[in-house]
């Protein structure tokens, strides 16, 4: 879980957010998005709750967010949940889950 | 180790402020790293850029202080609360059946504080100036601030003929009156009769009295083997679930309950434990009066009530910014703000991200994000051990200017299950553990 990786994301957004201090809020595309997952998956995606988000790949938590839209595995709640979000939002939300560090919560 | 780096690589590119420079996530580490080390939870190099003070700690009040300090640049943020903490009123109708104790519901203020930095005042808010961005305490004392966020949550109407009683508890904000109703229950002889009374819309959680009422017909089955409960509804049906609640009324707890909708209660004589309304009288030995509801006490007094017939707070769903002209700087959220949005905690969680980064934006020079998304959910508990849920989401509707529900996403469960009922505890402790801690 301790990879170099999330060190040097948050140094690049460090970087970008010393460049424009204005924009060092609003520069997080899609984790306004990625809130709506906190409150069955805990804040930032790491529990305590339901399935950690946080730290897996873009791809994989694309593919099983389509997946349950796509309404082939069954008609549970995360089924309906995933269809209140376009392609792009979703996009946007696995992108953003991605980039966060797994923590010990 | 990675922290240390971070924070001194930040120190050494030497930026004005290293909250600014860190934001998100990372301004959590610098708290983290701060707790151990000292008493005062800020750490003294903080400069602040701008000042929220946030009215009420309940689900909507702790989320909106929690996201402010970890999304908004420098922000520094007074939570207002008259009660040393919170009691949820998720889960307590489980208090009732005795499956749950009501410090199980309590939450208190302590991480927000250590973790997040928030600074937190125990008082009472007499009254705010929405124009000067000013807030009166009960001693006197007067804060200002860049913004307000309100959050009190629910009032109630008054009942004709209630008064002062306690022997009709409504147990609609969790508390004594859980306790009082819980204890009630339990002196209830073995052939007694529940009265529970839904108010019309809109009120805080819809599919609650519902769940209550299943619950309470359960627990009857149980621990009193000839009781009745009366469920009078103000509404003309089920507002919510028709699927679930009325399989468990007019199937499963068919010999237990009788559904009475259109009865709006008149009034009440607690003397005879009789309640007076539109589709007769009803006596019973214990009433659960859940009275109409209306935005909190603050909302009213400061005139942000002007929509629902005056009843709750008009808010642009953008940033949640009242829309009374001249009081854009002050917010409601939650409960109290009037939305097409259901008045619940985990809405309410939702409403406070939304608004805690339209305030991060607009006080760092931007404007709210302009497509946010929101979502609710619930577990209804129909039996002691079996549960439905409930989910949907909204999208911002610009044409409407209002959320507007994607209707794919509207969707329960069908039928009740004792998965559902274990799944409802761990969304219980998510949602808490997202909101306090």
């Amino acid at each position: 879980m301790h990879s170099a990786f999330p060190t040097t994301v948050a140094v690049g957004a460090l970087v970008a957010a010393l460049g424009t201090p204005a924009l060092a809020q609003v520069g997080q595309p899609g984790r306004l998005l990625a809130s709506n997952c906190f409150q069955c998956h805990g804040t930032n995606g790491n529990g305590p709750g339901f399935e950690r988000i946080a730290g897996k790949s873009t791809n994989e938590i694309y593919d099983e967010l389509k997946g349950m839209q796509s309404g082939k595995e069954g008609n549970g709640i995360m089924t309906k949940h995933a269809m209140a979000y376009t392609d792009d939002q979703l996009r946007l939300i696995s992108a953003w889950f991605a980039s966060q560090k797994t923590t010990n919560n | 180790m990675k922290r240390r780096q971070l924070l001194s690589l930040a120190a050494a590119m030497s930026s004005g402020s290293l909250l600014s420079a860190c934001g998100g996530g990372d301004t959590t580490a610098t708290f983290e790293r701060a707790q151990g080390a000292m008493e005062q939870p800020m750490a003294a190099t903080t400069t602040y850029k701008s000042r929220v003070i946030v009215i009420g700690g309940g689900l909507g009040g702790a989320t909106v202080a929690k996201y402010l300090r970890l999304w908004g640049d420098a922000i520094e943020v007074t939570l207002v609360e008259r009660d040393t903490s919170y009691t949820s009123c998720i889960l307590s109708s489980l208090v009732l059946t005795g499956q749950r104790s009501l410090s199980n519901q309590s939450f208190n203020y302590d991480k927000l504080i250590s973790k997040y930095g928030i600074k937190r005042i125990q008082g009472e808010v007499v009254s705010i100036d929405p124009v000067a961005v000013k807030v009166t305490l009960a001693d006197g004392k007067i804060l200002s601030a860049d913004r307000i966020v309100l959050a009190p949550g629910i009032d109630f109407d008054e009942v004709p003929g209630l008064g002062t009683s306690d022997k009709m508890p409504h147990a609609w904000k969790a508390g004594p009156q859980t306790a009082l109703l819980a204890s009630q229950l339990k002196a209830m002889p073995t052939n007694g009769t529940v009265i529970l009374s839904i108010p019309p819309t809109p009120y805080r959680a819809a599919p609650a009295p519902y769940e209550r009422a299943s619950l309470i017909a359960d627990w009857i089955k149980t621990k009193k083997p000839q009781g009745k409960l009366v469920v009078l509804d103000a509404n003309p049906d089920f507002v919510i679930e028709k699927d679930n609640f009325s399989k468990a009324f007019f199937d499963l707890h068919k010999n237990i309950v009788t559904y009475v909708p259109n009865a709006a209660v008149t009034q009440v004589d607690p003397a005879t434990m009789k309640v007076y309304t539109s589709q007769g009288v009803f006596a019973g030995d214990v009433v659960n009066l859940i009275p109409r509801q209306k935005a909190g006490k603050l909302v009213i007094s400061s005139g942000l009530n002007n929509a629902t017939s005056g009843r709750f707070a008009g808010v642009n769903v953008l940033s949640y910014a009242s829309t009374v002209a001249g009081a854009e700087k002050i917010h409601v959220i939650g409960d109290s703000s009037a939305t097409t949005q259901p008045k619940a905690g985990h809405m309410a969680n939702q409403q406070a991200k939304v608004c805690a980064d339209a305030i991060s934006r607009i006080l760092s020079g931007g404007s709210p994000d302009p497509a946010p998304v929101t979502n609710a959910a619930a577990f209804s508990a129909i039996t002691q051990d079996q549960a439905t849920w409930l989910t949907m989401g909204y999208q911002y509707d610009a044409p409407t200017l209002a959320m507007k529900v994607v209707a794919a996403s509207s969707a329960t469960s069908v039928g009740w299950s004792r998965g559902n009922f274990d799944d409802m505890g761990t969304w219980f402790q998510a949602l808490m553990t997202d909101t306090f801690a």
